[in-house]
Parts: structure tokens; C-alpha cells; sequence
């Protein structure tokens, strides 16, 4: 009695959260397809009355959206593989030691989650400035490590604490120095940590508009939401172009999901704790 | 045994990406244009405000065009998105990054020349022909006392954009003053077709409207030299004649405005008029191509601006333009870019393209601004008796945040929180305190 | 081999990096030297501000003024009234979207046909930057020509246009259910990722001794991801308190100031006022505020093991 009724409610769970959750992506799919007038022409047309790539078109062959693609993906993958190495040495050495300045490491990072970034973009558009930084995918790239250590840091420590320090001690036994037992040992176990670490890295970095406006000046370098937000001008936002560049934009994202799912999935349970 | 490949590719195009970013990132700094020794090709960097993509496609079609005139000059043109532009030019400006050619609008010249961002123009202008050309009113914009501090390229300037076919379906004529806009407007609503009169601005610049209204209502008093103040020194939201304004503003919205309005900025409120919402809209000419590409062009009509009881009205005139970064090291090439873009013809150009008033007197016999859409505009340049150019007031600290503050204000007026006195009590206050602290 | 000098020092060197302190040392350093230098020193430089007369009008009259920022802060309706939208805003957000958040995650972390389908859904909302959530659902929110008014007069749901936005009655309310769409899909990642990671053995053990699905779940489940559900719900809720772009997109704080939390008022004193001051001055009250709420939550969750504290 108890099983159908259960299953029924999370079918209506599930249909409704999707409908809600998807309506917006249709509106901006569906706009992405429509001609130029007929976006803004009442009454507001479900489907268009004629289906057109021409905003998909115009994108790429006049705003060179492949050259934002391109930006973003290399700013974006380095910025979030750095992180990622960097993070979980300090994740490790937080996770397995304790020493006298743990707490106050901790604490420093916490901390940074609290600060309200705007304060500091003029200062740190001075400081990047001296260093002679501005106007550099290098400066994005940094900035985005630098935005991501703690965060990835405090998340990478969780899912160290969850793996028994048996299992390099093991390997140290064996021979191993830490590093490699690290290396070799704990992170094919921690690849599930590691991506979903990697893809909110990746994802942070993807939307961050602010500190892109300020640090790129060319237009080769610009990545993909300046290039988005240039289509709200002053009297108009070009909503053709808007929504055809928010589908592109997502892809990759929705791509990465795709792939790394496999290793979120079968995570731990394909790896050596259970075997 | 699939896992584990992936789990190796996946390392691997970490690696790699690593490799590509650090690589990639090392050779693009240090070309910013710090090459000053003379011979060699000067590199000028220059950024624009009000940018949109097609703005900028056009302006680097010119700066070619200077180039392939100028072999040992290259302009490094910098196009951050409208809503972030004037932020980023005050931060560049802020930690003195290069800059050469910046562009300054009548919102921020006050702040960029006092705090010594701006080069005067003054001397570069007497060996530039071209000069002698340009109207009063470009002129008067760009300067601040006796100091020219930009070039404008472009003006701006509000008529009324009206929908022909609502209005013989009512039959009624557009109107020539504010209370008629206001009747007109309530006729034209009707929320159960959607339908409303007046295309309303309740969010950012919602100071337009009402500011003008009232100076309007004010009309014989007002202190040409300082818009906001009447010639007795009292801020102008002091009399009688502004509660009437206010009033008829608030009755603007209540009843011939969409409610939703009240949040409006720019944006909705063209985007309103285009998708057949609002029957009146009051802008600059650069909201033209918008109209024009989204609407049928027979249905839009264009009308003088308002007047106020007076039978006169005041037009403020807007612009902006480009200056010269006080501590560029180029500056001798800068204003030999800048000349070149002022130049009637290349003025004349941008401003077809942007749709905005041309800076040259000539550039008024172009066949473009005879046409519907613009032929308002000359016909009210050409009767200055009856549209009185008024200098909008920029020279106080305050300029920047009063837009903040009427907005903020004149929403709890129109959603009923604060009554029309108060409010103009507040407005006259924080006018008062401007003039008062004013150095 | 007969030199000895050379292979003593290596060993020296190599026993330093081996050692657990050369070891702790050299893994933390980049971290903390970047940290340090592009976080911590541009910060500190803001934060002095709040001390001093600092307008972008004119920035030849900086000056120190003690903390004159701070009393017209605290005597300004706005502020308060910003403060108590902040309290609403990430508590409504930061509970809606864990609920859900947590209910679809425990949904995926079962196999179903659709599955990829219907995660593609959750979570695509993430791979939105702040700004473009803010100006897809402005535009959906309007009144006249946005798509939500229009859909709920078509199915007859209501007669008369909503302001959504415009409504001082609706627009705190609208803000928050964009926030909450925009939040749901971290949640379901971290905590799907959490939820791959208990035993299964738990589960069998479980299941030997009969335990129901919701027993399972409060009595295995939740104590396990318990550390990352604290972890997740405290850094949220700060992000969701210094994160202005959803509502800076949607109604920049408007209708008259009905919508403003503390992280938005901030950015529009820097963005409308340029009053770096005052920004700064509403920066400091935000970290303290912040920092006693991590502290009261940390004791009351009493996981002050979980984070070393």
C-alpha cells in the first residue's frame, strides 16, 4: 500500500521540479530560434512561428563567439586544474597533521569566504597593475586560483577525512615516500572529491563576469560572459544574440557533467576501500 | 580497465591545460604602448563608454582608417560593456594604467577633470580647422567652466516617439504640453488589452521626467547657469509650481503608466514602446534603430518635446565625447586621433551609424536627417525661442548620486509611502546641501 | 660515494621534505603566499576606507574621519532595512534550496531510466553566470511583455498582470525564488557526490536489520554526509549574504529600496554613489555579522572537530 502511493508522490515530485526547473532553458532555447521581431511581438509566441540558426549565425561569423569559447575554456580548465593540484596538498597535509598554526590556517581560509569581494577590486586592480598583469589571461587565471584555494581546500580536506590513513601508511611501509603514496594511492581513490572539486572550479570560473571586465582589455582575450554582457546596451538587450550565447555557453558545461558523472558515480565504490 | 584510461586521460589533458595556460598567459602583457622614444610606432590606448557591439564595429572601421592615414600610430581600442564601462575607465583612470583617449559623457566630466584625470583642450583646439565648424552646444557640453575637457561625437537629445495608429484609433492629436501628454496617456490605457499610455521610468534615471517637468513649471526662473536653482538661489523643487509638476507626474504613473514601470530602467522602457505596450516614449535619438528594427516604421510618430505652461519648452542636450587622459604620453597623438574621428565627415558617419546628433553645423544638410525620424529634432533646433537649450547641471559632487536618490525617493512617492511635499522637501534639501557645500 | 659533503646535504634536504613539517610546509605555501598576497592585502587595503572619506568624486580629498561612515550607516532606515531583507533572504534561500536540493540528490543517487536526463536539468542552472540569471528572469518577471505573467493569464491561474518586480508586496519574494532556482543544483552535486561516498556495506547492514527508507536515511545516511552537509549549508548561506548580482540583475535593491540586502547596498554605494567609504564601512559590519553566525553555527551544530576550530 505504502510502496505506490510513495512512488506516486516522487513522480509528481519529479515532473513538476522538472517542468520548473526546465521552463526557463525552453524560453531561452526557443527565443534562440526565433527571428529577430518575433522575440518581443505580442501575443508572446510559444513556438516560432519559423525556426531560424540566424542568432546562431550572426554570434559567431560577428560577435567571434568561438574566440570567447576558446578564452574561457583555457582560463577556466587551467585556472581549475591549478586549483585543484594546489588545493589538495593543502587539503591533504590539513586533513593528516595537526600542528600548531592548524587552526589559524583554517580559520584563513574561512575567513576569505566571508570578505565582500567588491571592497577589494580597486586595490586589487592597483596591485595587478603594478605587477604589470593587466590585460592577461594570466591575471584571470591567477585571480580564479587564488578566488578557489580555500573553498577547494575545506572541500578536498572532507573527503580526505573519509579515506583511512592505513591506506598510505601502507604504501609508505612499502616504500613509498609521501608524496607518491599521495599521488599513486590516495587520489585514484579521491576521484570522485577530485571532480566534483574540479567541475565547481571549472563552473565558478566559466560565469565569473567581474574581475574579466576589469583585468581584459582585448577583445581577443575577453572571455564569455563579457562578451554576453556586451549584449545589454543602453537602450536594448539583444536578446537573439543573449540567449543563442547562454545555450552555447552551456554545452560545455552540460559536457563536463557528462563525463566526469563516472567518476562521481563510481567514485568509491570502484576503489580501493572496498576492493 | 575503462575506468583506469580515463582516469589517465583525464590527468593528462589536466597537464596539458596547465601547460597551454601558463604558456598562453606570458606573451600577452607588456605591449601597452610604453614605447616613447620618437621615430618609433606609438601605440595609443583609448576606451569607449557607451559602447554596444555595433558601436564598436563601427568606431574600429574609423580607427583603420586613421591607422592606414597615421603608418606610425596604432590605436588599441578598449570596449568594456555598457553597464561596467564608466566603472572600468574610473578604476584605469584610479591607478593611472595606460591610457590615452578616453571617452567622457556630460555624467562624468565633472568627476574625471576634478580629480585631474582629464587634459584641457583648450590649446589643442586653436590649430584644429575643424573647430571653428562645430555647433555651441557641442561646445558648452564638453566644457566646465572656461575649460574644454572633450571632443564630443555624438548629441543627444529627447523628442516624443508616439504611436500614429493608437492615437487616430482614439482620435486624438499628440500632444504639445504635459497635461495634454498626461490626458493623452490615460486615454490610450487600457490594462485589459495591455495597453498603456506612457512608456514610464520608475529605476535608474528616473530623474529625467520629473526634473524636466519641473523646470518646465519653473520656466521664467530658472537660473540658466546652474538648471537646478532659481535665480534667487532657492533649488528649484522649492515653489508651488513644482508640487503642481510632481503632482501631474505621480497622476502620469498612476494612471496612464503600466504599475510594473516603477522598477523600469532604459531597457523596458523601450522595450515596452517596441513590443506595443506603451503608446508615448520620450528619448534620444540613439533609441532610434531599436524602434526602427523591431517595429513597423508607419505605426511610430515623432513629436516635438512637451512644454510647460509657459507655451516654451527647456531642452537639455546631452553628449558625450572623447578626451585626453591627463598623464597620457602621448598626448600630441591622441588629439591627432581625436581630430581625425571629429572630423565632419568622420563625425557625421558615427553619428548616422549610432544615430545621434552630429557635432558639425554642416553635417545637418545630410539627406539622413531629413528623414522621419530626425526631422523632429532640426525643427525643434531651428525655433530657440520656443525650445530653450538649458545646460544640464553637472558641476556639483552630487550630480553622480542624485539619480540614485530621485529614484529612490520618487519610488515611495508613486507607490504612495511619502507624499508630494515631503518628497520635494527632501529633493530641495539635498539640492540646498550641494549649493552650500560647494567649494 | 667519496664525496661525502654533497650526499649529506641531500639527505638533509630530502629528509626536510620528507619529514612531516618540511612536508606540511612546502604543501601549504603556495597556498598561503597567494592567499596572502592577492587576497588578503587587497582586502586589508579596502577595509582601511571605511575609515576615511574616500568619494571617486574627489579623490584629492581622502581623508581620515574616524567612524563617521559607521554612524551614518547605523542611522540610515536603509540600512536597517536592508539587514533584516539579508536575514530573509538567506534563510528562505538557504533552506528551500538545501531541501530540495537534498531530495533530488537522494532521488539521483538511485538508478532510474532518465537519470542523465533529468540530472542535466538540476543542474544546468549552475552553469549560468549570476548576471545573466539576474537579467533572464527580470525579463521573465515583467509584467507586461515577461513570459510568467503571460503563462498564468493563459491557463486562467490569475486575471490581473502580477508585479512580480514592481510590487513591494512581491518583489522580495520573486528575488528569492530566482535565488533559490539558481541554488538548487550545488547542492545536488555536493551533496550527490557526498551520498556516492557512503558504504554500501551500511546500507546491507541496514537492510539485515530491516531499518525503513526514512529510518535508513536518519539514521545511516544523513550521519555520514553529516560533515559535508555542515560544511556546504555554512558556506552557502555566507555566499548567498555577500552575493549582490542576482539581485543587482533582477531590481538594483528597487522599488524604493524594498529589495536591498546588505551585499547589494554595498555594491550600489560603490557602482551609484561611489562612496568607497560607506561600502567599506557596510563590509566590515557584514564580516562581523558573518563571523558571529559561523561561530553560533559551529556551536550549535557542535562540530567545532569538523573544521578544527
Amino acid at each position: 500500500m505504502k510502496r505506490p502511493l510513495q512512488k506516486a508522490l516522487k513522480v509528481v515530485f519529479l515532473t513538476l521540479y522538472l517542468m520548473v526547473m526546465a521552463f526557463p532553458l525552453y524560453w531561452i532555447v526557443i527565443t534562440s530560434l526565433k527571428p529577430q521581431k518575433e522575440i518581443f511581438s505580442f501575443p508572446l509566441h510559444y513556438w516560432p512561428s519559423q525556426l531560424t540558426l540566424q542568432n546562431y549565425i550572426n554570434i559567431i561569423k560577428i560577435s567571434k563567439f568561438h574566440i570567447y569559447i576558446a578564452n574561457s575554456l583555457l582560463i577556466s580548465l587551467s585556472a581549475a586544474a591549478i586549483v585543484v593540484c594546489i588545493a589538495v596538498l593543502s587539503a591533504y597535509v590539513l586533513a593528516r597533521f595537526r600542528f600548531r598554526s592548524h587552526r589559524h590556517v583554517m580559520l584563513g581560509f574561512f575567513l576569505t569566504q566571508m570578505l565582500p569581494g567588491f571592497v577589494a577590486l580597486a586595490p586589487l586592480y592597483l596591485l595587478m597593475s603594478k605587477l604589470g598583469l593587466i590585460n592577461s589571461r594570466i591575471s584571470l587565471v591567477l585571480m580564479y586560483t587564488v578566488g578557489l584555494i580555500p573553498f577547494s581546500t575545506i572541500l578536498l580536506k572532507g573527503f580526505f577525512e573519509r579515506i583511512p590513513s592505513s591506506l598510505e601508511e601502507a604504501a609508505m611501509i612499502d616504500g613509498c615516500s609521501r608524496m607518491s603514496a599521495l599521488i599513486r594511492v590516495i587520489m585514484p581513490v579521491m576521484l570522485n572529491g577530485i571532480s566534483a572539486t574540479f567541475i565547481f572550479a571549472f563552473v565558478q570560473n566559466w560565469n565569473e563576469l567581474f574581475m574579466a571586465v576589469m583585468f581584459i582589455d582585448d577583445e581577443s582575450m575577453k572571455t564569455l560572459p563579457v562578451a554576453m554582457n556586451s549584449f545589454v546596451m543602453k537602450f536594448d538587450v539583444d536578446w537573439g544574440a543573449m540567449s543563442a550565447g547562454t545555450v552555447l555557453s552551456v554545452v560545455p558545461t552540460i559536457a563536463l557533467f557528462a563525463v566526469a558523472q563516472r567518476f562521481i558515480v563510481d567514485g568509491l565504490t570502484q576503489g580501493a576501500v572496498k576492493g | 580497465m575503462a575506468a583506469k584510461k580515463e582516469k589517465k586521460m583525464l590527468l593528462g589533458t589536466v597537464a596539458g591545460v596547465l601547460l597551454i595556460g601558463v604558456l598562453a598567459g606570458c606573451g600577452d602583457n607588456g605591449d601597452g604602448g610604453s614605447n616613447g622614444g620618437s621615430g618609433k610606432k606609438v601605440t595609443l590606448r583609448m576606451i569607449e563608454s557607451l559602447t554596444s557591439p555595433a558601436r564598436t564595429a563601427v568606431l574600429q572601421e574609423m580607427i583603420a582608417k586613421f591607422e592606414t592615414a597615421n603608418p606610425d600610430i596604432k590605436v588599441e581600442l578598449i570596449s568594456p560593456p555598457f553597464d561596467q564601462a564608466d566603472n572600468k575607465i574610473k578604476t584605469i583612470l584610479g591607478a593611472k594604467e595606460d591610457l590615452d583617449v578616453l571617452e567622457v559623457r556630460d555624467q562624468t566630466i565633472s568627476e574625471f577633470s576634478n580629480n585631474g584625470y582629464l587634459e584641457p583642450l583648450n590649446d589643442y583646439v586653436k590649430d584644429w580647422p575643424d573647430y571653428a565648424t562645430e555647433v555651441d552646444v557641442a561646445k558648452t557640453v564638453a566644457s566646465l567652466g572656461d575649460k574644454l575637457y572633450f571632443i564630443t561625437n555624438g548629441m543627444y537629445q529627447r523628442q516624443m516617439f508616439y504611436r500614429k495608429d493608437w492615437f487616430q484609433e482614439k482620435g486624438i492629436q499628440p500632444p504639445t504640453n504635459y497635461e495634454e501628454m498626461v490626458a493623452a496617456a490615460i486615454k490610450l490605457t487600457d490594462p485589459s488589452k495591455n495597453r498603456y499610455g506612457f512608456s514610464f521610468r520608475g529605476g535608474p534615471g528616473a530623474n529625467g521626467v520629473p526634473d524636466t517637468i519641473i523646470q518646465n513649471y519653473n520656466f521664467d526662473n530658472i537660473d540658466h547657469d546652474d538648471s537646478s536653482f532659481l535665480k534667487d538661489g532657492k533649488s528649484m523643487y522649492s515653489t508651488p509650481e513644482a508640487k503642481q509638476a510632481l503632482e501631474l507626474y505621480v497622476k502620469l504613473y498612476k494612471e496612464g503608466s503600466p504599475k510594473d514601470s516603477i522598477n523600469w530602467g532604459y531597457q523596458e522602457q523601450v522595450q515596452a514602446f517596441t513590443s506595443g505596450v506603451t503608446g508615448i516614449l520620450l528619448q534620444d535619438p540613439d533609441a532610434i534603430p531599436a524602434l526602427t528594427e523591431k517595429m513597423d516604421v508607419n505605426t511610430i510618430g515623432t513629436a516635438p518635446m512637451p512644454k510647460g505652461p509657459s507655451g516654451k519648452a527647456f531642452t537639455a542636450t546631452g553628449g558625450a565625447g572623447w578626451g585626453i587622459a591627463s598623464y597620457s604620453k602621448h598626448k600630441d597623438e591622441a588629439f591627432k586621433l581625436i581630430a581625425f574621428l571629429s572630423s565632419p565627415e568622420q563625425n557625421t558617419y558615427f553619428a548616422i551609424k549610432t544615430a545621434l546628433i552630429p557635432i558639425h553645423s554642416s553635417a545637418s544638410e545630410d539627406p539622413f536627417f531629413q528623414t522621419d525620424m530626425y526631422k523632429t529634432l532640426l525643427e525643434m533646433a531651428s525655433k530657440p525661442d520656443e525650445f530653450v537649450n538649458l545646460k544640464a547641471n553637472t558641476k556639483y559632487p552630487g550630480t553622480s548620486q542624485w539619480g540614485q536618490v530621485a529614484m529612490e525617493s520618487g519610488q515611495s512617492l508613486l507607490l504612495g509611502k511619502v507624499s508630494v511635499e515631503d518628497t520635494l522637501k527632501q529633493w530641495d534639501k539635498f539640492w540646498a546641501d550641494q549649493r552650500a557645500n560647494l567649494k | 660515494m667519496n664525496d661525502e659533503q654533497p650526499s649529506v646535504i641531500r639527505r638533509l634536504r630530502t629528509g626536510f621534505r620528507n619529514s612531516p613539517r618540511g612536508f606540511i610546509f612546502f604543501s601549504l605555501l603556495p597556498t598561503l603566499v597567494l592567499v596572502l598576497v592577492f587576497t588578503y592585502y587587497p582586502f586589508l587595503r579596502g577595509i582601511v576606507m571605511a575609515f576615511q572619506n574616500y568619494q571617486l568624486f574627489d579623490l584629492t580629498n581622502v581623508h581620515f574621519i574616524g567612524l563617521d561612515n559607521f554612524k551614518t550607516m547605523f542611522n540610515d532606515a536603509k540600512f536597517k532595512h536592508a539587514s533584516i531583507n539579508s536575514v530573509y533572504w538567506v534563510f528562505i534561500s538557504l533552506i528551500l534550496q538545501f531541501t530540495i536540493g537534498l531530495s533530488v540528490a537522494l532521488l539521483l543517487n538511485k538508478r532510474f531510466r532518465g537519470r542523465g536526463i533529468f540530472q542535466g536539468f538540476v543542474f544546468y542552472p549552475w552553469a549560468l553566470s549570476g548576471f545573466l540569471i539576474g537579467l533572464i528572469w527580470k525579463w521573465m518577471f515583467n509584467s507586461q511583455i515577461g513570459v510568467i505573467n503571460d503563462l498564468l493569464i493563459r491557463t486562467g491561474i490569475i486575471h490581473e498582470r502580477i508585479g512580480f518586480l514592481s510590487d513591494p508586496n512581491w518583489a522580495l519574494s520573486s528575488v528569492i525564488v530566482a535565488n533559490i532556482w539558481y541554488g538548487i543544483a550545488f547542492f545536488a552535486i555536493m551533496l550527490l557526490a557526498a551520498l556516492q561516498s557512503v558504504p554500501s556495506e551500511l546500507y546491507e547492514a541496514g537492510s539485515m536489520d530491516g531499518a525503513s527508507g526514512t529510518r535508513k536515511l536518519f539514521s545511516i545516511t544523513m550521519p555520514y554526509i553529516m560533515p559535508t552537509v555542515i560544511t556546504t549549508t555554512l558556506l552557502r548561506a555566507i555566499w548567498i549574504f555577500n552575493d549582490p548580482s542576482i539581485i543587482y540583475g533582477l531590481t538594483n535593491g528597487g522599488p524604493a529600496g524594498s529589495t536591498h540586502i546588505l551585499s547589494s547596498l554595498m555594491l550600489d554605494k560603490i557602482m551609484y554613489g561611489g562612496d568607497y567609504g560607506a561600502a567599506s564601512a557596510i563590509g566590515i559590519v557584514m564580516i562581523g555579522i558573518l563571523m558571529l553566525y559561523t561561530i553560533f553555527y559551529l556551536t550549535v551544530t557542535r562540530s567545532e572537530k569538523l573544521g578544527d576550530f
